[in-house]
């Protein structure tokens, strides 16, 4: 007894997906595009933020509506439990056993007071692949923070690195730990997958996202901890690019703002720039960097007669690394995220359809389409607990009854 | 885990990420740099006691051997093929066209290793109107739409200042390679992984860059926050010390940290005892209903923010685990460098490089057992330019001499 098994390269792979947010159900997303039945667990008793926050559909909130929820969950089957009740951790128990993969994201200790931790798990199944991924790890003195990618971003040093030298950090958009963190557990989970199939062990990968996050600021923390300056926000600044800046741009109809990102890389670079504004075009980069203001106040002076398309298409028509600031709206008609056919449209029985990314992954010989969108609260429940446990309806009743569903 | 696999990674300082985080879980991994080396040895920064070395371009190739080949020659391409009759995956991260230049894209690959994972890192993606795009980490940033969310409100967007966007890129090589290489157990034939940073980026806007074609408004960019529908919502607050995350809020996912931060300021006297009869889970339904007071909550946050002012982030760090609030410390590079956190899980790894140095690493990416045992990661040292070519040519079946006339004609 299963569920309908998937196509592509990871058919026949079964997740039990009790993540939540984004770190984790991002990772369950990837793998069920490619194939995998993830069963992504969940209790409206302590509802996903990623619910709750947007966007949303028709900017109307509502638990159904976040397109964040819909992004990080498609293609996956929908299950309620409300692990708190003994009658469903014995349903978790049972489908950890059915899983070749378990991904979670509790405060460490949580699953542990349950029983249901990897060291349990292990007990039943001892060639369990298990992902346990929050914000510091599994030990240590901080191991109990609690919290979202946001407050990981604080905590990884990304919050600080973000804004201007004179003023309080401005940080980046949104929970930023969440987005490298499944980068690194997709590909060990994949890597462990491998080598489970080739050896039978078992595999446990505690994450912390934090230090995850913290691969990315790699060269900042060599270089401070072996003696070298602490890197501290900079603007826009570049330490071997000039100029190099975010620069105003003449505002279409319907826009508050418009804005152009210029990266000057070489001195070959600078000589076209020059040209085109009229300015020195022998000027070394440490001339550049000390004419800095002017530079920039030509620059934008510039920038700020054209529209940003037209300065984003002169100037990579001249070999120079420039863009248009995208709104969503812009994202929605990018020519290039077009033709790698990067929003994928579903059909979804409340919205009539709804819009997630595509996979990050362009594969020749696998392409892909998600299978369905996220699952509605509880919406595949009588099939997981029917096909996949094998439960009665009466024993499905029963378990209703006990709350374990809720 | 992936000791059994091979990669030739010919990646810059694009790409660079994605062979350490398969050779951190096992592979061998083969850096391939042109004779002078590679252009990420000229990225900044640099070790202070050693000003011509990159410490990016080491930062991301320690766990790699290192091998120099002249691509541009005939009998360094020679050689390359060579290896790649070993390999199983060729990451590569070159200017779009480049490697058809030099006869070694992926079509022509996969026709003599039809079994070989052939993954492609760029800024926009191998094909299409924007592929012949210069990438910068900056412009990426604005192609993905993140850039225009981030920032003070009254100034240009802001980018982060140790940049990002190929990190992100390289991470999702390294995801799509293994998704690759499961298709291969399938099917025995490798492919073509092709990357675009852009795509990368766009996920670090949590699904916003969806906003549009969800009928949604864009979030604009606020300082320590976000405007959502003109309306700012700051995420940190002022401590003595510096700066914490900070997020309140009533309803039903996150109101019961709410509860928490009432219980702490009633019990340091911040605020009236009566207020922990109120229930934040529940608090927004009953304002919409006109049963609770919408500014009793306005109220809260002030009262909390004039609390935390006076208090250190350490201080407010071990007052968040014991009340269990959602609530961080902004570190900066210095706390994280002597994280007692990081301290305790072994996260600083001593690695001693090739001419005797002892350098700090930050540690594996993950703490992984296998079969109940830890896992390290590759504690090789980032190889010097060509330090493997001996050993490497020569498990290829080159004697000495030869690797030496390679080397003196300039093939390698």
């Amino acid at each position: 007894m299963t569920l309908p098994e998937g196509t592509g390269p990871l058919a026949g792979v079964k997740i039990l997906d009790l993540s939540w947010i984004v770190a984790g159900p991002t990772v369950g997303r990837a793998m069920a595009d490619y194939g995998a039945s993830v069963i992504r667990v969940e209790s409206p008793a302590r509802i996903d933020t990623a619910r709750v926050v947007g966007p949303f559909h028709g900017d109307e909130p509502g638990v159904e509506q976040s397109g964040l929820y819909g992004n990080v969950n498609a293609g996956k089957w929908g299950l309620t439990l409300d692990l708190r009740v003994p009658d469903a951790q014995e349903m978790f128990r049972r489908l950890a056993v059915w899983a070749d993969i378990v991904c979670e994201s509790f405060t460490a200790g949580v699953l542990a007071r349950w029983q249901l931790d990897y060291s349990h798990l292990r007990e039943l199944k001892p060639e369990l692949i298990m992902l346990s991924s929050t914000l510091l790890g599994q030990n240590g003195p901080y191991n109990q923070v609690s919290g979202f990618g946001s407050q990981g971003a604080g905590m990884a040093g990304i919050q600080d690195l973000a804004g201007w030298p004179d003023r309080a950090p401005a940080g980046p958009f949104g929970p930023y730990t969440d987005y490298p963190a499944p980068r690194f557990a997709l590909t060990a989970l994949l890597a462990a997958l491998d080598h489970r199939n080739r050896t039978g062990e078992g595999v446990f990968i505690d994450q912390a996202q934090a230090e995850g996050s913290m691969q990315l600021l790699a060269p900042a923390l060599i270089d401070y901890k072996n003696g070298g300056p602490a890197l501290q926000r900079r603007g826009n600044d570049d330490p071997q690019m000039c100029p190099h800046g975010v620069y105003p741009c003449l505002v279409p109809d319907g826009r508050g703002e418009s804005w152009v990102a210029i990266a000057v890389a070489s001195d070959e670079q600078w000589t076209r720039l020059a040209e085109l504004l009229g300015a020195d075009s022998s000027l070394s980069f440490e001339q550049r960097r000390q004419a800095q203001p002017e530079i920039d106040a030509a620059l934008s002076e510039w920038t700020s007669r054209r529209f940003a398309a037209e300065v984003e298409e002169t100037l990579q028509s001249a070999g120079i690394a420039a863009h248009r600031l995208a709104t969503t709206e812009d994202a929605a008609n990018d020519p290039q995220l077009e033709h790698r056919h990067h929003f994928r449209r579903l059909p979804h029985s409340l919205h009539g359809e709804t819009v997630v990314e595509g996979p990050r992954y362009i594969l020749s010989e696998t392409p892909i389409e998600p299978a369905r969108p996220a699952p509605q609260y509880g919406e595949h429940n009588d099939l997981i607990l029917r096909d996949v446990l094998g439960l009665s309806d009466s024993e499905i009743q029963d378990l209703a009854a006990s709350g374990a569903l809720s | 885990m992936l000791s059994p696999y091979r990669v030739i990674d010919l990646t810059d300082e694009r790409g660079v990420l994605a062979g350490q985080m398969l050779a951190d879980l096992g592979a061998d991994v083969i850096q391939v740099e042109p004779p002078d080396g590679s252009s990420g040895r000229g990225v900044a920064p640099f070790f202070a006691d050693r000003t011509d070395e990159s410490i990016y371009w080491a930062a991301y190739t320690r766990g790699k051997r290192g091998i120099t080949c002249n691509l541009a020659d005939a009998r360094g391409r020679d050689l390359l093929l060579r290896l790649l009759e070993t390999a199983d995956f060729l990451i590569e991260s070159s200017d779009v066209g480049r490697m058809a230049d030099l006869s070694l894209d992926y079509e022509t690959l996969h026709e003599r290793f039809p079994d070989l994972i052939y993954t492609s890192i760029s800024a926009f993606g191998q094909t299409g109107p924007k592929s012949h795009y210069v990438g910068s980490d900056l412009a990426i940033w604005a192609a993905g739409t993140p850039l225009l969310m981030s920032g003070d409100d009254d100034r240009a967007p802001v980018r982060i200042s140790q940049p990002q966007t190929w990190g992100h890129a390289s991470g999702d090589a390294a995801g799509g390679s293994m998704l690759a290489l499961h298709a291969r157990h399938q099917t025995g034939r490798g492919q073509h992984v092709d990357i675009s940073a852009q795509v990368s980026a766009a996920q670090a806007t949590l699904a916003q860059v969806l906003a549009h074609q969800l009928g949604s408004a864009d979030p604009e960019r606020y300082g320590g926050g976000v405007k959502i529908r003109g309306q700012a919502i700051r995420g940190t607050a002022d401590v003595a010390d510096g700066y914490i995350v900070l997020l309140m809020g009533p309803g039903p996912a996150v109101g019961h940290f709410a509860n928490h931060a009432v219980k702490w300021l009633v019990d340091i006297g911040a605020a009236e005892p009566e207020l922990l009869d109120e229930n934040f889970v529940t608090y927004a339904d009953r304002v919409a209903t006109g049963n609770a007071d919408p500014a009793l909550f306005p109220r809260i946050q002030d009262i909390m923010r004039e609390a935390v002012a006076t208090r250190t982030k350490q201080e407010m760090l071990d007052i968040s685990i014991e009340y269990d609030l959602l609530l961080a410390p902004v570190l900066d590079i210095v706390d994280l460098g002597n994280s007692p956190q990081l301290e305790h899980r072994g996260f600083w790894q001593d690695i001693e490089h090739a001419d005797g140095r002892r350098v700090v690493y930050p540690g594996p990416p993950l703490n992984i057992l296998v079969d109940g045992q830890q896992q390290g990661i590759c504690r090789r040292p980032p190889p010097e330019l060509g330090q493997h070519n001996d050993e490497v040519y020569g498990e290829l079946g080159l004697n000495p001499g030869e690797i030496d006339s390679l080397r003196s004609e300039g093939a390698i």
